[in-house]
């Protein structure tokens, strides 16, 4: 009796916590409706070869969606994280067919390439945190000015990247593809920086600033520590672009952060700050990437492809707020 | 430790734990607090109290670090100390209780109780101590937090009383010596109330230095060990809380001189017309069981603290928040005002204190700003701008707003000039009643002069006034009759010479 009257209330209230703690659930969900329509239209594709290719050519974007979000869980954003990874892109790629192609100045490479994003995070977080610029301009002017010095160093696109680069990064270790050992230590790695103080406070200062201020949070600092994360997970996505395109390019990320943004959204973080997951964008760039797959090989015409992504990102968009309002309700 | 026995002790000035004196703070055109002094001693409660706006908050801000005094002294342990923001704050061991609370409402009521403080084992955030240290202080209020009251779940979904709870036991995880609690209780129920000043007991015993400030007297008399009187945005002095009474404590907030004076602009009107509005019963969120009439050429004032349910009633007669029950005539017809759009139409006109949400169109010009209404209640679609201007420039003069065209945007005037064209635009077509809803924050005194001097030539014109003011001094002066709200309630009724500065605090101050 007494277990009849409690039960109706608690059981929505506890779908919606459930929800509530993992915003990310209707990404997922749509995730694996959009795989199992990919694999419905061409079964090779969710085979391990196929898998890997999506894995390939999206790590970047996944990448570039978590670099994203921590700026986002802060209630700022970043318009320059595209930028960040052309710069990335066209500096180690100069830096290695300089020095030549041998491990230690791919190594090399990477160590400048992390340093190029973080200085690049550095300079936004110091514009908008410190500078108190609104974040959505200040960020769009750092992006045209990381761009100008990715076209100094890289005038024209289509430099080589080393065959050592690239090949690693299509490569096989112990058998497994390397991209999956790449998601696998980027699941470790997010798993970590959650358990980390500026993943708490970060989302706190998204919440509400004055609130965090008066807690007495090193508001600025704190924020200016989410464009620095950001800037390092951007260098990490070029990386995984230069690895896939096997060139520089100084313009190859610029349409890529409009993604990032469209992926943290699909993954259920509220872009005013203060609530999301990390999964939930890696999720949001997975649905980008089956989405585009997905128009592919249902064989729409090139002149169509665009309007049809359009429209598709935006149905994905309704559905994670339909299935998060119907599992609250 | 208890507190000291007689007067003589408290004038050593090392004995203070914190002292504070001549502290001043202005926003533009605004004074917050014009001098502000305090003493606070080790193992004492004591109790803040003052009108509103007379600027307890202010000076507890001051000293939490969240605000920048413009002058004055900071006295900690008999060593003067900037306080230049909650960082430096929290290391020199001054924790407070924020009336708006600070809680990241997504984040866990844990969280939320070590945010300032997160316990760590390395890098990361040690989840179990975490755990631990905010169960330690949730225990603290066992069995009154009420259902659904859990460590892992986020604030947002908390009752107003429960989330107050959460700020308080954020306040106590600071452990800060000197512990500062502005307006603590103000959504509390009894049994919330004594666990918490247990509490306090215990922790005066501990010998910490506590502010309280309360808006009951019942509190502070059951708490305080010491009160001091704000009035003005100055401190008006301190006295032990068993040497006085509630009526001593009102006699100080009001000052002797003023205190039963009948103000000078009392004069109601001549002769009050017919009902204009009538209320019956009306309850909705935030008010409940609202009645009375206002007569045509009447000023009906609403007082009584902050956010008693002044604004709120307002609101639902202009339909920006319609209430769940009661009924209201206008000019004797039944009225449901369901929206705005259906009270503009009816005649009913909404000026409210805080312009920039409500009132002005930020980034348009003035014209655009003093002539939307004109177009709603007419149904205009196309307008010529010198038919317009025509129509505005009276209503702009009877207020003597300046302002040096119509195509310069609203932002370049003062706070003043904007409320002045946001009241100009109820006036090209005159409304049957006027809601006013704290019109004057934020603007200056010649500004307020006008707006008063306008408000009564309205009433004698005929029109239906309604002024929600949190001056007190304001209402005093310009309502004919006033409305004590509390708790959402209207508890007593001003009129003639009843209408004093003693008799509104003495009604808003009671316990509800």
């Amino acid at each position: 009796m007494v277990d009849a009257v409690a039960q109706p209330p608690r059981n929505p209230g506890s779908i919606k916590r459930f929800i509530e703690r993992y915003p990310f659930l209707p990404a997922l969900v749509i995730m694996l409706v959009l795989l199992a329509l990919n694999g419905l239209w061409q079964p090779r594709s969710v085979g391990l070869v196929g898998l890997t290719g999506l894995a390939k050519t999206y790590l970047a974007l996944m990448l570039l969606a978590v670099a994203q979000t921590y700026v986002i869980y802060a209630g700022d954003i970043d318009l320059s994280v595209g930028a960040i990874v052309s710069l990335v892109n066209v500096v180690i790629v100069a830096f290695m067919s300089a020095m030549g192609g041998d491990t230690i100045t791919v190594l090399a490479a990477m160590v400048i390439g992390l340093g190029v994003g973080l200085a690049c995070g550095i300079v936004n977080g110091v514009v908008v945190a410190v500078f108190r610029l609104q974040a959505i301009v200040a960020t769009f002017a750092t992006s045209i000015f990381f761009t100008g010095l990715a076209l100094w160093v890289m005038p024209v696109a289509g430099t080589p990247a080393p065959a050592t680069f690239w090949r690693a990064y299509g490569g096989r270790i112990l058998e497994v593809p390397f991209v999956f050992w790449a998601v696998v230590v980027l699941a470790i790695m997010l798993y970590l920086i959650a358990r980390t103080r500026l993943a708490i406070q970060l989302l706190a200062v998204g919440d509400d600033v004055q609130g965090a201020y008066q807690s007495g949070l090193p508001v600025t600092a704190i924020r200016m520590r989410g464009y620095a994360l950001c800037g390092l997970f951007a260098a990490l996505a070029a990386f995984c672009i230069t690895g896939d395109t096997a060139s520089g390019d100084p313009l190859v990320g610029g349409k890529m952060t409009l993604f990032s943004v469209a992926a943290v959204v699909l993954g259920g973080s509220a872009l005013a700050g203060g609530h999301g997951t990390v999964v939930g964008s890696v999720f949001g760039a997975l649905i980008i990437g089956l989405i585009n797959s997905l128009v592919y090989f249902v064989g729409t015409p090139s002149e169509w492809q665009n309007l049809v992504q359009g429209l598709a990102i935006l149905i994905a968009l309704v559905a994670g707020i339909l299935i998060g309002r119907r599992a609250r309700s | 430790m208890s507190p000291p026995p007689d007067q003589a002790l408290w004038d050593i000035p090392d004995m203070a734990k914190l002292s504070i004196s001549g502290v001043s703070k202005a926003y533009g055109a605004t004074v917050a607090l014009s001098h502000g002094d305090l003493d606070l001693e080790a193992g004492e409660v004591h109790v803040l109290i003052g009108s509103n706006g007379s600027g307890k908050s202010t000076l507890c801000k001051i000293v939490a670090g969240s605000v920048k005094p413009d002058k004055g002294k900071v006295v900690l342990d008999g060593a003067p100390v900037a306080v230049s923001g909650p960082r430096a704050a929290k290391a020199l061991g001054i924790g407070i209780f924020y009336q708006e609370l600070s809680l990241a409402a997504r984040r866990t009521v844990e969280e939320n109780i070590c945010l300032p403080d997160l316990p760590m084992t390395g890098p990361f955030v040690d989840r179990k101590a975490l755990s631990a240290r905010a169960a330690r202080y949730i225990a603290l209020f066992d069995g009154v937090t009420g259902e659904d009251f859990a460590a892992n779940t986020t604030v947002d979904v908390l009752r107003a009383d429960q989330r107050q709870l959460v700020e308080i036991m954020k306040t106590l995880a600071t452990e800060a010596p000197v512990l500062i609690f502005d307006e603590p209780t103000s959504a509390l129920d009894r049994t919330q109330v004594d666990r918490f000043f247990e509490i306090l007991r215990r922790l005066k015993g501990e010998g910490r230095a506590i502010v309280f400030i309360s808006h009951r007297m019942d509190e502070i008399f059951a708490i305080g060990d010491r009160v001091t009187v704000l009035r003005d945005g100055r401190t008006v002095g301190t006295t032990r809380i068993a040497d006085t009474s509630p009526a001593e404590v009102v006699r100080m907030m009001v000052g002797e001189e003023t205190s039963l004076v009948v103000p000078a602009q009392a004069e109601a009107a001549a002769s009050p017309g017919a009902v204009a509005l009538s209320l019956r019963g009306l309850s909705g969120k935030g008010f409940s069981e609202v009645s009375f009439d206002l007569r045509q050429g009447e000023i009906l004032g609403f007082g009584g603290l902050h956010g008693q349910g002044q604004s709120a009633v307002l609101r639902a007669l202009f339909g920006a928040a319609p209430a769940a029950a009661g009924d209201i005539a206008l000019d004797g017809q039944p009225f449901v005002p369901a929206n705005p759009r259906v009270a503009i139409r009816a005649g009913i006109a909404y000026v409210s204190g805080d312009r920039g949400r409500d009132g002005i169109i930020q980034g348009r010009t003035i014209l655009e700003n003093v002539t939307p209404i004109h177009f709603l209640r007419n149904r205009l679609k196309l307008a010529s701008a010198s038919t317009l201007r025509a129509k505005a420039t009276p209503a702009l003069a009877a207020l003597n707003t300046k302002f040096a065209g119509f195509s310069h945007p609203i932002g370049s005037l003062s706070g003043g000039n904007q409320q002045k064209i946001v009241i100009a635009r109820w006036l090209i077509d005159r409304p049957q009643v006027l809601l006013l809803d704290d019109p004057t924050k934020g603007i200056d005194l010649s500004a307020k002069a006008d707006l008063f001097a306008l408000v009564r030539k309205l009433a004698q014109e005929g029109m239906a006034i309604i002024l929600y003011s949190s001056e007190d001094v304001e209402l005093l002066a310009n309502a004919d009759r006033i409305l004590v709200f509390n708790a959402g309630r209207v508890t007593r009724e001003l009129t003639g010479t009843d209408r004093t500065r003693f008799h509104l605090y003495e009604a808003a101050y009671e316990a509800a």
